[in-house]
């Protein structure tokens, strides 16, 4: 039978017993670290502990934690004994209840959540989903509650029968609330990817991973977290709410833990290098950093200039900045910037790729300049397809199709939206990019996503969400994803219709719509009010998405200048 | 307690035209007051009060009446 995560775990604590595992890290104090073999052998309890609790093999358990050092020898222990652990986020303060539980549900009625591994303090919120009947959740758990010294690590036993093609995880992709998407991840497919991910990154002994990435992210979970444990190499964790506050936390890590390999969405190299005072990291070096990453959202040449530039005097290697594309479905990578290599970078005129042609060009004035995202990983391939799922000739942009040893086994209890998405063993990313000699540019989404600071965002959850605010006229709300390219991102953009011409009672208004997006933990970052039939309807009727975002950025645009329209 | 100074500032910066802003409220239930917007509030608030605030400092800050009084030490 074929190696299973369990047993590369082991392995891994039996060779490096008292070697770093975890670096847990907390400001302002000594860091939680474990090493390889402690960290095994909590796992076990958490198992132990587990079993007796009545928890089964193949039943999912949703972990809904803090940033917590017990959290990774518990997702271990869910793993151990055959069960499924899915990282769901932790609710944000301004996130209503109400909005969290029905994701929680929604997920439940999709995925089939068993348990819910939770916290304390968030018992009052999730409680009253147990007493709903209509969902799979069989329990909430406590497992920090538990005496850990209690147990007999002589109860221990290895489950049998679990197959390397078993699932090992759940991940929900894209999507705020209802919509994600809950996708099964085999042992196969996580062994394979990290063996030809690591290849790609030339992963050796020495190094070592910082991340400030959230769990329930595929970049925090695949890259920064299992792939050092299947390495055996050590990873520096950070609570991603720290991390945003004071975002040199990840520098001082880099320094005294000599971390050498990162992953990070583009927004981040934006945020750094405009938030970091060069005071605040004196002494700081970052000349043992090997590769930092960037993916997760479309990768700018501005941004990763803008990083280097600031912190090469503090030892970073402009070499370091390196570039992937990847997603949920394919376990993590598909192409990456191998060790070494700077990412390449062409200009491609803007018109022909408008219509869908990459075309080199010279003049900077039409020119978009495109950052590549890397090779083919081993065990990757990629065709471009034109909108009939039939393969493009070079030279043209289309959506990506991905092949990969590391593909999932589609998205848990929706058969429907697996086949729409896989066709002849070939996943449709809904991507758009072109293939440059041998190196791959993503330039957009074939849909209306919005990816805000490496989160995925659908405009229809925003629309929904404005739906009940009194005001607006029902359907006639559009949300898209508006550039900012001082941020580094696209921030959430919302024109909607109102018969309110008060100037007080627009602000008011606008308010509400602000307070309706946090309350799904979704930030609108531009609203823009306008008449009565003032969006343009799409040839389905429903106000386009596309078209109207043109048109009020251009008047935008005219406003700035000079122009007379109000908005 | 949160000042008028303080308060200006910013609603002027997440262009909110009023909203009350109290010693308990966490920044990110202000609306507008978003992971991507906090550093421009914070620049916000250094340019006016003429002051720095040091991101380790805010980290520590639970919530705006805090926030306030980390200004407020560095005005004496």
């Amino acid at each position: 039978m074929n190696e299973i995560i369990w047993q590369r775990w082991e392995k891994n604590s039996v060779n490096n017993p008292d070697a770093d595992a975890i670096i847990h890290w907390i400001p302002g104090k000594e860091p939680f670290r474990w090493t390889f073999s402690d960290l095994f052998k909590t796992a076990k309890l958490f198992s132990i502990l587990l079993r007796n609790s009545g928890i089964k093999k193949n039943e999912v358990c949703a972990l809904i934690i803090r940033h917590n050092p017990y959290f990774y020898p518990l997702y271990m222990g869910v793993s151990a004994m055959g069960a499924i652990p899915a990282v769901l986020a932790y609710p944000n303060p301004r996130l209503h209840p109400e909005k969290f539980r029905q994701g929680i549900e929604g997920m439940s009625k999709r995925s089939g959540l068993d348990w819910i591994f939770t916290e304390t303090d968030l018992l009052p919120v999730i409680s009253p989903l147990i007493e709903k009947k209509e969902n799979s959740i069989k329990g909430i758990y406590l497992p920090f509650e538990q005496d850990l010294n209690a147990i007999d690590i002589n109860e221990f036993e290895a489950l049998s029968g679990i197959k390397d093609s078993d699932p090992f995880l759940l991940q929900h992709s894209s999507g705020t609330t209802g919509l994600q998407k809950p996708v099964l991840l085999s042992h196969r497919a996580i062994l394979d990817h990290a063996e030809y991910y690591g290849e790609a990154l030339k992963i050796n002994a020495e190094d070592k991973v910082v991340s400030w990435l959230p769990l329930y992210h595929d970049m925090g979970l695949i890259a920064s977290f299992l792939l050092p444990l299947l390495w055996g190499i050590p990873s520096v964790q950070i609570n991603p709410f720290d991390w945003i506050i004071a975002p040199e936390l990840m520098f001082m890590a880099i320094s005294n833990e000599k971390g050498s390999l990162s992953w990070m969405p583009n927004f981040a190299f934006n945020l750094m290098a405009d938030k970091i005072h060069e005071e605040d990291i004196n002494g700081i070096s970052l000349s043992s950093m090997r590769m930092l990453i960037n993916s997760s959202e479309p990768i700018r040449k501005d941004s990763n200039n803008r990083f280097t530039k600031k912190f090469k005097k503090f030892g970073f290697n402009p070499a370091a900045i390196s570039t992937l594309y990847g997603m949920a479905e394919t376990t993590m990578a598909v192409t990456q910037t191998f060790a070494g290599n700077k990412p390449a970078q062409v200009k491609a005129d803007r018109i022909e790729l408008s219509r869908g042609r990459f075309v080199l060009t010279d003049d900077d004035r039409s020119a978009r300049v495109c950052v590549s995202s890397g090779r083919l990983i081993r065990g990757c391939e990629i065709k471009i397809m034109d909108d009939n799922r039939q393969e493009h000739s070079s030279g043209l942009v289309g959506e990506i199709a991905i092949r990969s040893v590391s593909l999932f086994d589609g998205y848990r209890n929706y058969p429907e939206k697996t086949a729409a998405a896989v066709h002849e063993g070939w996943y449709y990313s809904g991507d758009r990019g072109f293939e440059w000699r041998g190196e791959f540019y993503i330039i957009g989404r074939k849909k209306d996503i919005i990816i805000s600071a490496g989160k995925n965002i659908f405009p229809e959850d925003v629309e929904d969400l404005l739906v009940s605010v009194k005001g607006l006229i029902p359907g006639r709300i559009v949300a898209f994803g508006e550039d900012d390219k001082e941020m580094g991102t696209e921030l959430v953009s919302v024109v909607a219709e109102t018969e309110i011409a008060d100037k007080k009672e627009m602000d008011k208004l606008r308010i509400e719509i602000l307070e309706a997006g946090m309350s799904a933990d979704i930030a609108i970052s531009n609203v823009y009010l306008v008449p009565k039939r003032w969006l343009i309807k799409s040839s389905a009727g429903k106000p386009g998405r596309n078209i109207n975002k043109e048109r009020i950025l251009e008047m935008k645009l005219n406003k700035k200048s000079g122009g007379k329209h109000d908005i | 307690m949160i000042s008028e100074r303080f308060k200006k500032i910013v609603l002027k910066e997440l262009n909110l035209p009023d909203y009350p802003l109290t010693d308990e409220m966490l920044a990110n239930q202000v609306p507008g007051w978003d992971s991507l917007k906090h550093a421009h509030v914070i620049n916000a608030l250094e340019k006016d009060y003429k002051i720095r605030l040091k991101n380790l400092e805010v980290l520590n800050c639970e919530n705006l009446g805090d926030l306030q009084k980390l200004i407020d030490s560095k005005l004496i």
